[in-house]
């Protein structure tokens, strides 16, 4: 399947403001079906990115494809086939949950309105209510119905879940997987940006670090998981001078060390295991820790 | 049957699935046509990816271990062996292991460690008696 067309595609997208490069140079691809998580701190790229591929925002150069059309000159085209939850919502105060919805769905040629059922009953949302008396979590859920009725082939969630409560976190990313993935999973695609990536874990296939509007690092979550390690050893007394080549970044405190590895560990537990340790544990990195250390995890690769 | 995801292990996730779920069969917590959770509710429950369930289950069915039968679900097949008795014994070292560890650091000696794990036998020995006796 090496010739379908992607679902996104971003070539070298740079985005000034004034002389801020909000994005600048930044590349990646998200195949149809993919679940594609897109991480990085505050001010690194992230909403500006997804502005740029929902034509909110045009690019200073560089090219967003969204399943290749133009965002700016196939805008309709484009935005018919997606849906959009931002980090903050806004509806329109006066209007109630059940006429936001009628509202949101008057745009759409398409509306499922068993799920749109299924998912007001879920959420114990009351369709009388009107949205000024929404809390941030329910005005969250009511935009995860909006985006999810009309059945989109890519769904693109910036933050969705931050300044939520746990259940609530939970409760959206389930549904994310329910409601939406499993619809007709083939053409269900999600490109969700987040800092909050630890109850992402389970949903991400593939993800893209973006540092300072550039694609730091870009891997499948898988293979990230089975290539960065981090192997904890304690010995009986301070540990021997060990030949450790091939970690990116060893710690010692007394007599312990942390090594970080990148795809050598099953060597370096041979080596640390020859110098008789009390106690060896090799643990993956999660893609949180791959992210909090990416810097380092890059540098060691360049 | 519970099924857990662990990322610290660094194994992929679906592989996880795969070999918890032959675990189960080989453990009696899952019995001959017997179905399994469908994917949905799974992949909702767990948190993780329909598509890593699908993968799971794909892969067991390839290797003979379920079957799916449209419309109903998946089901353990019969006369599933799936693990050599030398290959089981050797997937459940690591386990062990693990247990004289904790054993060691908990300062449990080896004769209360042997008790234990008799016990523990004998308790899912009667679990599984008590199930096929229904």
């Amino acid at each position: 399947m090496t010739n379908e067309t992607p679902v996104i595609e971003i070539r070298n997208l740079v985005r000034r403001y004034g002389r801020l490069d909000a994005v600048n140079g930044l590349n990646l691809t998200v195949r149809p079906g993919r679940c594609y998580g897109f991480f990085g701190r505050n001010g690194a790229g992230k909403t500006t990115t997804i502005k740029c591929l929902l034509n909110l925002l045009r690019p200073t150069s560089g090219t967003a494809r969204v399943f290749g059309l133009d965002p700016h000159g196939d805008e309709v085209p484009v935005k018919s086939r997606l849906a959009y939850v931002p980090d903050l919502v806004a509806f329109y105060p006066w209007m109630t949950v059940r006429a936001t919805l009628e509202f949101l769905a008057s745009f759409r040629a398409h509306w499922n309105r068993d799920i749109e059922a299924d998912l007001l009953k879920r959420f114990q949302l009351d369709p009388a209510k009107k949205t000024s008396a929404l809390s941030k979590g329910q005005r969250t859920q009511l935009a995860l119905i909006g985006a999810i009725c009309p059945e989109p082939e890519l769904l693109l969630l910036d933050e969705p879940t931050s300044g939520l409560d746990p259940i609530v976190r939970r409760e959206f990313i389930e549904t994310v997987i329910g409601a939406y993935q499993s619809g007709d999973p083939e053409r269900r695609t999600v490109f969700v940006s987040t800092h909050l990536i630890s109850e992402f874990e389970g949903l991400i296939d593939e993800f893209t670090i973006i540092e300072e509007g550039r694609d730091l690092l870009t891997m499948e979550a898988d293979g990230a998981r089975d290539r960065f390690r981090k192997i904890h050893a304690r010995f009986a007394s301070t540990p021997p001078a060990l030949d450790l080549a091939g970690s990116l970044r060893v710690r010692q405190s007394e007599r312990e060390l942390e090594i970080l590895a990148d795809g050598a560990s099953e060597r370096l537990m041979a080596i640390i295991a020859a110098a008789r340790p009390e106690d060896v544990r090799c643990e993956a990195l999660s893609l949180e820790e791959i992210f909090v250390e990416s810097k380092t995890l890059v540098k060691a690769k360049a | 049957m519970v099924l857990q995801i662990d990322f610290k292990t660094g194994k992929p996730v679906y592989l996880q699935l795969v070999d918890q779920i032959r675990y189960a069969a080989a453990s009696g917590a899952l019995r001959q046509g017997e179905v399994l959770p469908s994917i949905r509710p799974l992949a909702e429950e767990l948190r993780v990816n329909r598509n890593t369930i699908a993968k799971a289950y794909a892969e067991l069915e390839s290797q003979g271990v379920i079957e799916t039968i449209p419309g109903k679900g998946c089901f353990l097949k019969e006369n599933n062996t799936p693990f050599t008795k030398q290959v089981r014994q050797k997937l459940l070292v690591k386990e062990v292991d693990e247990a004289v560890v904790t054993a060691h650091h908990l300062q449990v000696d080896r004769d209360a460690f042997l008790a234990l794990v008799k016990e523990r036998l004998e308790f899912f020995e009667r679990k599984v008696t008590a199930k096929e006796g229904k």
